[in-house]
């Protein structure tokens, strides 16, 4: 396994279906994944979906600066992102940072275990 | 294992190393935000920091965040096991 390309693959994968249809990032989460968004504590998929898709937004696009990763024993990966937020109709994109604990499924791909979601305000 | 800016250093001795040899002899910490959750699947918590760093002579302080993975000892305390830092631009 390399953390390297898991974690340019989940970068890829989460941040376009994230754009495209927030929904669709439900089987990225399972029932004991946790999010923080902003410092609001969500758990469970269906939780976390339901958080993501009320968003006041309905267009969105990330623009990714910099992906560090490192395996976090266990067969986890750990992935932590910084970079831009643009809202459709915003002047200014808002600049974030995110890291996610990635862990093995069965099937041979990841799932967010935990995720932690901060803006980066000036 | 420490990811600083892009590079990676693994060991205590590499990471105690590349911290003490950073460009400055002081500075000071402010920390904004900090955001933790168990690892159920590894036994150990991850930390999520984001705060301003202040460098003696520096006019404006750098913006960084940080996450730490801390997994318990055997004595039960924690260890830092997984680290990266970016400062955080523009």
């Amino acid at each position: 396994m390399d953390p390297d390309a898991v974690a340019k693959a989940f970068v890829d994968h989460y941040y376009s279906t994230f754009d495209a249809n927030r929904a669709g990032l439900a089987n990225l989460y399972q029932e004991g994944s946790m999010l923080t968004f902003e410092g609001q504590k969500i758990q469970g998929s269906q939780n976390i979906v339901a958080k993501l898709t009320s968003l006041p937004f309905q267009q969105c696009k990330h623009n990714i600066t910099t992906v560090d990763c490192q395996p976090s024993g266990a067969g986890g990966v750990l992935v932590f992102v910084s970079g831009t937020l643009q809202l459709a109709g915003e002047q200014h994109a808002l600049k974030f940072s995110q890291m996610f604990h990635l862990m093995p499924t069965p099937q041979g791909s990841f799932y967010v275990l935990n995720d932690i979601f901060r803006l980066n305000y000036a | 294992m420490l990811t600083f800016e892009g590079q990676k250093i693994q060991g205590v001795e590499d990471i105690t190393a590349k911290l003490t040899s950073l460009p400055f002899d002081k500075c000071r910490h402010v920390i904004s935000t900090i955001n933790s959750q168990p690892s159920t699947l590894t036994g150990g918590i991850v930390v999520f920091v984001s705060g301003s760093l202040q460098l003696p002579e520096e006019e404006h302080h750098l913006r960084y965040s940080q996450m730490f993975h801390l997994v318990s000892t055997l004595e039960g305390n924690f260890f830092v096991q997984n680290d990266i830092f970016r400062l955080n631009y523009g």
